[in-house]
């Protein structure tokens, strides 16, 4: 078996791993630095909940080979933080944006990555933005109205600084 | 949601090797030998090495003329169906397991398979189980009233076959087992992702030849079952037997492509049915023949023969239905067992029936909602007993047609459907489903479908600790539906405390009174029903305390705000607890203990029933066979309604579902038996945008048969999606006269049948024009 070193720095700390060449970032995450937020739902690219930040981009940790990450930054839920996290959580919770909890942590980073971008979107855009995430409990009504409104609360938080930042000058 | 969760998958034991599963490639074959490499002996199990440890479990039923076959732990001599487990692998990863797992040798003699309906049942068949005269699980037929009379009467009969195709039942989270045998103590741990803890663990006992004391199972947090788990599966047996015989716990996680072949799936209905109505639109009698493809084997405890048993049930629907005859054939086939799956039986119920009212109306020119308001139970006749003897207990089924019609804006769709030019490529319909969903039944109700485990009972344990506050422990596995919420609830009416002053513990065995699970909509009604009787004794003897601690009598107190309040003054639980536990000669004249155990047993055995009317709005593409939803409302009644917000939550997760059901879901076979849709990329799930926002009105009408008037209501939503779309794709296409008889509606399904409908009208034109000439 062919072993390989990663160097990667994973929510702000730097990790160096020897694992199979094989081994995938899900699995590397999960089994060896024991981050078991991101989930298998089906190995295939599909579901979405496995998805972590790479450089700060949403990815597919089970399709993402650990040896292609070599130097990278990743964030997996364990340490998504900041306003746009927590607003997005408390979207979550009061929208009924989950059941189970098992897509969860995949559908906060898809959320959190577009809620950061602040562009608005319509409801409709956001069920586009978000349909690379499969959820089998809730239906996404309440998931659709989470990020929507985090999105809004964004780009109005982010309005409300400029604006005193503005007053300030 | 900080990624803190804990489920199978997430679990860390010292020691811990995770197992890899060989299964069957072929649908139908003779095991002619197995063979596995020198130095892999020690890391495989076959089913020659773990018969001593392990016997399989026969899921056998009452029913007359039952033939039971036993589900093995590992096939012996037949493999019946693709992904049935052959053998196992054990290593320290599971990369590593699959690689022993992939030297296996399998040698295996193809058998013809027997895979659809009509192979199933051809005389020349070959034979699922050898010993067998044919294919068939089990037969049910019966009759109520004179449907012959009924036909001779009728103004109008129709005639339809209705299929509802394989579906998988695909919990996001797999099926997963950790089994550990602690030689210290001589206790078995089985961690499962399973609705049902308390029945695993009694099966798995049985089938090791075990003293149930010995074995403990936990179920941790769960992504979803929606079904799939629960019912006893081999790999709970297996690893639990292999985990008595090495000095290590053992772990095996479903990874997707299994999921799609070895956990339990669903449907697989054919149902032809004939309803006989008068001018005026009154539904005089139904005549339906059951077919239900139940796949290799039945399951233990569903068997084979519930789905058909259950849809023959109820087919006669919300409906004032006197004349009904029935036949059902269980039928076995070279496919994965079937287990339950939201809805039991019910979406494949509910999609004939209503498809039928649909034709009835279309055939007499009426609306359809009209003919279902005017065939439906009426709220004075309640309680209402069924053409199948099910007690309606309460509502108003007609009620919620009217307002379901009222929240869709039926009429103004009717009039952006007519505004449509003839020569638009894209249509608009309209269509209903409505249902009743059998929540929470008790035992006599599943022995009347002949299961041998006649589940119907559920316990609940409640104690107040030193510190005032409270933990409920109960028997159901609570995964996803906010159960703890629900049920702390609860407690918190009887007591008035905060919620966040309950603890609830459930999933454990060895933590909780015994209990059947998490299934048939049952939890809010049987843990609720449990709960409330445990509150409620443990509430009384509070108040005891209480009187003695404000020397005041009983009758002056009362629970309020945290405390016993009496007359003059009041004592905190906090307190009064504290007194109690710490110092009970404070406490004369009031017996020991504070925490009451209570078992709930439902009064009327066919259970509380929640209905709901549901109307979807439908774009239909000519060009392409597309249907696109327009809109969705669903006005239901579950009863006294315990939170909102999780009520709503159901409904839409099933609606979601039931859209799946409709547009999406299917596990296709080839001639062979080999299903083609393992993987998420050709078995489609809705995602966001399969998802229309949808209107919920309630109606709240509380059952007179439960505690606090609850019925279930977490199946509902699922139910009657496949009937309300199909219905709206039929109107959208009635200019066609286009039948929509299978689901799920693909593309490709809908413009076939577009064609084949337009050729039969461009030919009947053709035969009116020669005609007239």
């Amino acid at each position: 078996m062919n072993e390989i070193t990663v160097r990667m720095k994973v929510n702000g700390r730097a990790h160096t791993a020897r694992t199979a060449g094989r081994t995938t970032l899900a699995d590397l995450l999960r089994d060896q630095l024991g981050l078991t937020g991101l989930h298998l739902g089906c190995e295939q690219g599909v579901c979405g909940a496995c998805t972590v930040m790479v450089d700060g981009l949403p990815m597919r940790a089970c399709l993402t080979l650990a040896g292609a990450c070599e130097g990278s930054d990743v964030v997996t839920i364990e340490g998504l933080e900041g306003p746009d996290a927590d607003r997005l959580r408390d979207a979550f919770s009061r929208h009924g944006a989950l059941q189970c909890g098992f897509c969860t942590p995949g559908m906060l980073l898809s959320g959190h990555h577009l809620v950061c971008a602040r562009q608005p979107l319509d409801r409709e855009e956001v069920s586009v933005a978000m349909s690379g995430n499969i959820c089998r409990c809730t239906g996404y009504n309440g998931i659709v109205s989470a990020v929507g409104e985090a999105l809004e609360r964004g780009i109005a938080a982010e309005e409300a600084a400029t604006a005193t930042w503005n007053d300030e000058e | 949601m900080a990624g803190r969760g804990y489920f199978v998958a997430d679990i860390q034991l010292p020691g811990l090797r995770e197992v890899a599963f060989v299964r069957s490639q072929v649908a139908h074959g003779r095991i002619r030998g197995i063979s596995v490499p020198q130095t892999d002996r020690e890391a495989v199990w076959t089913a020659a090495r773990l018969g001593p440890f392990a016997e399989p479990l026969t899921a056998t039923s009452t029913l007359e003329g039952f033939r039971a076959a036993a589900l093995p732990n590992l096939a012996e001599d037949k493999v019946r169906y693709v992904g049935e487990p052959v053998a196992l692998a054990i290593a320290g990863t599971r990369a590593e397991a699959e690689d022993v797992a992939a030297r296996v040798g399998v040698d295996l003699e193809p058998l013809p398979a027997v895979v659809d309906f009509a192979a199933a049942l051809a005389p020349d068949a070959p034979k699922v189980h050898d010993d067998w005269p044919d294919n068939i699980f089990a037969t049910t037929a019966g009759e109520v009233g004179e449907v012959d009379a009924a036909a001779r009467e009728a103004d109008v009969t129709v005639t339809r076959e209705y299929t509802l195709h394989r579906q998988a039942v695909v919990p996001l989270e797999t099926r997963g087992v950790i089994a550990h045998y602690n030689r210290s103590t001589g206790e078995l741990v089985v961690w499962s992702s399973t609705q049902t803890p308390h029945m695993i663990r009694d099966m798995i006992a049985l089938q090791l030849g075990m003293e149930a004391r010995s074995v403990r199972v936990i179920a941790t947090d769960m992504g979803g079952g929606f079904g799939a788990k629960c019912s006893v599966y081999p790999e709970e047996i297996t690893l639990a037997a292999i985990a008595t015989q090495v000095d290590h716990p053992v772990r095996w996680v479903e990874d997707r492509s299994e999921a799609q072949v070895a956990s339990t799936q669903a449907r697989d209905h054919r149902h032809r049915i004939t309803a006989y109505a008068a001018a005026d639109g009154t539904l005089l009698g139904v005549e339906a023949d059951i077919l239900v493809n139940s796949g290799a084997y039945s399951v233990h405890p569903w068997t084979a023969t519930m789905d058909a048993t259950m849809a023959s049930a109820m087919i006669p629907g919300p409906y004032r239905l006197h004349n009904y005859r029935f036949r059902t054939r269980s039928l076995a086939s070279n496919k994965t067992p079937s287990g339950p799956y939201r809805g039991v039986a019910r979406p494949a119920a509910a999609f004939s029936i209503e498809r039928t009212i649909d034709e009835l109306a279309h055939e007499l020119g009426m609306e359809p909602y009209e003919v279902r308001i005017k065939n439906m139970v009426r709220s004075e006749e309640m309680p209402y007993v069924s053409a199948a003897n099910k007690v309606y207990d309460s509502g108003d089924y007609p009620e919620a047609v009217r307002r379901a019609t009222a929240l869709i804006e039926h009429d103004a769709w009717r009039k952006r459907q007519r505004a449509l030019p003839a020569s638009a490529r894209r249509r608009i319909g309209i269509g209903y489903g409505s249902f009743t969903e059998q929540t929470a039944h008790g035992c006599l109700e599943w022995a009347a479908r002949g299961l041998a485990v006649t589940i119907g009972t559920e316990g609940a344990r409640l104690a107040m600790d030193a510190t005032g506050s409270f933990t409920l422990s109960v028997g159901i596995k609570t995964h996803g539906q906010g159960s703890e919420t629900t049920l702390a609830q609860v407690v918190s009416e009887v007591f008035d405390v905060d919620l966040d002053h309950v603890t609830v513990s459930h999933g454990d065995t060895a933590m909780t009174p015994r209990g059947d699970g998490t299934f048939a909509s049952r939890t809010m009604v049987m843990a609720g029903g449990a709960t409330h009787g445990a509150a409620l004794a443990l509430a009384e003897k509070v108040k005891r305390i209480g009187a003695v601690l404000l020397d005041e009598p009983v009758d002056n107190t009362v629970l309020r705000d945290h405390a016993v309040v009496g007359k003059k003054d009041s004592v905190t639980y906090a307190r009064l607890a504290k007194e109690f536990l710490f110092t009970p000669d404070h406490v004369p004249g009031v017996e020991a203990g504070l925490e009451v155990t209570h078992y709930y047993r439902p009064e009327v055995q066919t259970g509380a029933f929640t209905y709901a009317t549901q109307v979807a709005v439908v774009e239909v593409d000519l060009d392409t066979g597309a249907v696109k939803l327009l809109d969705y409302a669903a006005v239901e009644d579950c009863g006294t309604v315990v939170n909102p917000r999780i009520v709503d939550g159901q409904i839409i997760g099933g609606i979601a579902q039931g859209i799946g059901n409709a547009l999406l879901e299917e596990i296709v076979h080839d001639a062979d038996g080999q299903p083609k849709s393992t993987s998420f990329l050709d078995y489609l799930l809705p995602g966001a945008t399969e998802v229309p926002h949808i209107k919920i009105e309630h109606m709240a009408t509380p059952s007179p048969h439960t505690a606090f008037g609850v019925k279930g209501a977490g199946e509902g939503g699922a139910i009657p999606p496949p009937a309300a779309i199909a219905n709206a794709v039929r109107d959208a296409l009635r200019e066609y006269g286009t039948q929509v008889n299978e689901t799920p509606m693909t593309p490709e399904r809908v413009w076939t049948a577009l064609q084949l409908s337009a050729t039969t009208a461009e030919a009947s034109n053709q035969a009116t024009r020669e005609a007239t000439r």
